[in-house]
């Protein structure tokens, strides 16, 4: 068959059928409240990451994080990073983000070759959800899907306005980050602790293809 | 080389495995162990029924709209760059996407973990056109490795031991470690090497969303977002029932997915993808293709009670509640898909006359349907299965069976001539001009028949007396 008439099967097969044998799906129940985004929401966020290994550490000001970020790279042992661009000079940390790094190399974003030595990757969250630990990171440009993939570290900076109750948020999520012309992300990542797998006897392992380990910094400050 | 499973030898293949007391250990230890982690991880889940019921009602409310959301699908999608394909079968599948790779000059393959690629057999497929292919989940990659199927939708390699694998790894890669950690870095590096060089990352597809024609995709490892990532083409294959009308469907499934399957809240990564990378992107595919499978799933739909198997989401957990799964495993089912839920597709999906004793190999305990979060009743289907297979007509030797359990006299008498003539059963079956007798005993295997309890009491006492 043609593509053209193996579709037009396909919808032909399926509509006959429920036309054969009518098929109605109850309404759903409401969804339970979600948890709320309080006080306590750091705290909350810690909680979630803790057993996934994943440590958070809060910073009340920009030099703070500046700090987080230089500790991380010296406890990582890092000689190299990438990170996103604009979104992070924004956070107008104390010289600049590379300041908090400048003994270390920073490699520029390009196709994943160029980032396969990079010890260390830097990305902004654009959601933390409370009730998994689930950090959502959007593509866009400047903003690399690689920096928090291929680096066998990965440290992602959550600011306190994107900390959001459950994955419900999600349709909203991607709705606030349509392109001008109205186009969704082509991408949308939700991370939720290291890359893990358990595929030999069931044994967990940290890090099998993607990084390994994930630190978390929370900017207590609106971004 | 082990022999080739099929769907047709279901019988004699779960006698083999009954005998195999290495494998029964393992699903022993496996189905313990995700069963453990999924029931610590439900009773925590606040919400839970209500969750729940949210996720079946997406499914259902998607399966009642399919062909009208198929179509908003592939509006979306397009209109997001995707280049949508529609295969009727198999076959179709296999040639759109080696053309696809034929088209890019494609060399290198990375697959992150597909059950419905497993289904149509793509890997050969793509092999024979040239490309060199690469399963990069572990799991997928150690089966691949050994030449062998996968036999856990969660867990393909549940059957290897790390001795095994650290044996396959020596053998195929001439890599050498020991211990589980050190086995995994060394397919982390086999693997990344492949990442960074591949030329089309193949993947399935956990959902794609009607209402904006994205693509979602659940996983543990990074393997995924890898071959999503690196390579400049993208195809996913999904098969056709797998979509939710909007994204707030896929967002009340993505609740209860991952806890289900693997007692997560959420899976380590989950991707929505709209499209190939927007203009300024330094990374993602350049080209992505979603290829829409059928492969006898549309025929299901007409049906009221079977069309309930369309619902499922793959998280495996009626496998692991399954006493027949947890005696056999996986691989004696001869299908890609096993357990209750992989009868069922199985039997829905192939040739009816290669799947006539699957839906048989249950014990209709119901454990299956008890663990389904989407309320899959799988017995049920099971009966109407059985009820197809025998095309309306029952078996003679099972309906003599019945009317004897119905009338005890004639229970007993049959019972007290079969003692006298042939206590162990070895004669019946041998009875000439009964056709089934012989399968129909055997399948039982009945206990030696013993005297009467009151004669067995009146022995006794005679002894005593003596």
């Amino acid at each position: 068959m043609s593509a053209t008439q193996s579709r037009a099967a396909i919808l032909d097969t399926l509509r006959k059928g429920l036309a054969a044998a009518p098929f109605f799906a109850d309404a759903p129940p409401a969804r339970p409240a979600s948890i709320s985004v309080g006080p306590d929401a750091w705290e909350l966020l810690a909680g979630v990451l803790g057993p996934l290994e994943v440590r958070l550490r809060l910073a009340r000001t920009p030099a703070e994080a500046a700090v987080h970020v230089a500790d991380i790279a010296r406890e990582r042992q890092a000689a190299t990073y990438t990170r996103w661009d604009a979104a992070l000079n924004a956070l107008n940390l104390p010289g600049g983000f590379d300041a908090a790094l400048s003994s270390l190399e920073r490699l520029e974003p390009g196709c994943c070759q160029n980032l396969a030595r990079a010890d260390l990757g830097f990305v902004l969250a654009h959601a933390a959800l409370l009730e998994s630990g689930s950090l959502a990171v959007v593509a866009a440009p400047g903003q690399h899907r690689s920096a928090s993939l291929l680096p066998p570290a990965s440290v992602v900076l959550v600011p306190r306005n994107a900390l959001l109750p459950d994955v419900s948020h999600l349709p909203a999520l991607l709705n606030r980050h349509r392109l001008p012309a109205g186009a969704l992300p082509a991408c949308l990542n939700l991370i939720t602790g290291p890359s893990s797998t358990a595929d030999i006897e069931l044994v967990l392992v940290r890090g099998v293809h993607g990084p390994g380990t994930l630190d978390v910094i929370g900017l207590d400050w609106d971004v | 080389m082990m022999m080739e499973l099929t769907t047709r030898h279901f019988r004699q293949q779960s006698a083999s495995a009954c005998r195999d007391s290495n494998l029964r250990a393992v699903l022993d230890h496996a189905t313990r162990y995700f069963m453990g982690k999924r029931g610590a991880a439900l009773e925590a889940f606040a919400g839970r029924d209500e969750h729940f019921a949210r996720a079946r009602s997406a499914r259902l409310n998607a399966l009642s709209r399919l062909p009208d959301l198929l179509e908003e699908l592939e509006r979306n999608a397009t209109a997001a760059g995707v280049k949508v394909h529609w295969a009727a079968d198999a076959a179709e599948a296999r040639a759109i996407i080696t053309g696809i790779a034929k088209a890019a000059n494609v060399r290198v393959i990375v697959k992150g973990k597909s059950m419905v690629t497993e289904e149509i057999e793509l890997n050969p497929a793509l092999e024979a056109a040239g490309a060199d292919v690469w399963e990069t989940d572990l799991g997928e990659f150690i089966v691949q490795l050994a030449g062998e199927p996968p036999s856990h939708i969660i867990a393909p390699a549940i059957h290897k031991s790390r001795a095994e694998v650290a044996e396959l790894f020596a053998e195929k890669l001439n890599l050498h470690g020991q211990s589980i950690p050190e086995l995994t870095l060394l397919a982390r590096e086999a693997l990344r090497e492949k990442f960074l060089c591949a030329d089309m990352g193949i993947t399935g597809a956990n959902m794609a969303v009607a209402e904006t024609g994205s693509v979602i995709l659940v996983e543990n490892e990074g393997n995924i977002r890898m071959s999503t990532t690196c390579p400049p083409v993208h195809v996913a294959l999904m098969s056709l029932e797998k979509v939710a009308a909007t994204m707030q469907d896929a967002a009340d499934i993505l609740r209860v997915l991952p806890r289900s399957a693997t007692g997560q809240k959420m899976s380590s990564y989950v991707s929505v993808l709209t499209g190939p990378r927007k203009e300024g992107e330094t990374d993602g595919a350049r080209e992505m293709h979603l290829v829409i499978l059928d492969n006898g799933r549309s025929e299901v739909l007409a049906d009221p009670v079977l069309r309930e198997a369309l619902a499922c989401f793959r998280c495996g957990a009626c496998l692991n509640s399954c006493p027949v799964y947890q005696t056999i495993g996986g691989h004696a089912y001869g299908s890609v898909y096993s357990g209750p839920i992989g009868t069922l597709l199985s039997s829905l999906l192939l040739p009816q006359d290669l799947t006539r004793d699957l839906p048989f190999g249950c014990t209709l305990c119901g454990a299956c349907a008890r663990t389904c979060p989407l309320g899959i009743n799988h017995p049920k289907l099971m009966l109407a299965l059985r009820q197809r297979v025998a095309n309306g007509r029952a078996n003679p030797v099972s309906s003599a069976h019945s009317l004897l359990a119905r009338h005890p006299l004639a229970y007993r008498l049959a019972v007290g001539v079969a003692r006298t003539l042939d206590p162990n059963l070895h004669l019946l079956p041998r009875l000439p001009g009964m056709p089934g007798l012989s399968e129909f005993v055997d399948s039982r295997r009945p206990p030696e028949l013993k005297k009467p309890f009151a004669a067995r009491r009146r022995k006794t006492k005679r002894e005593q007396k003596q």
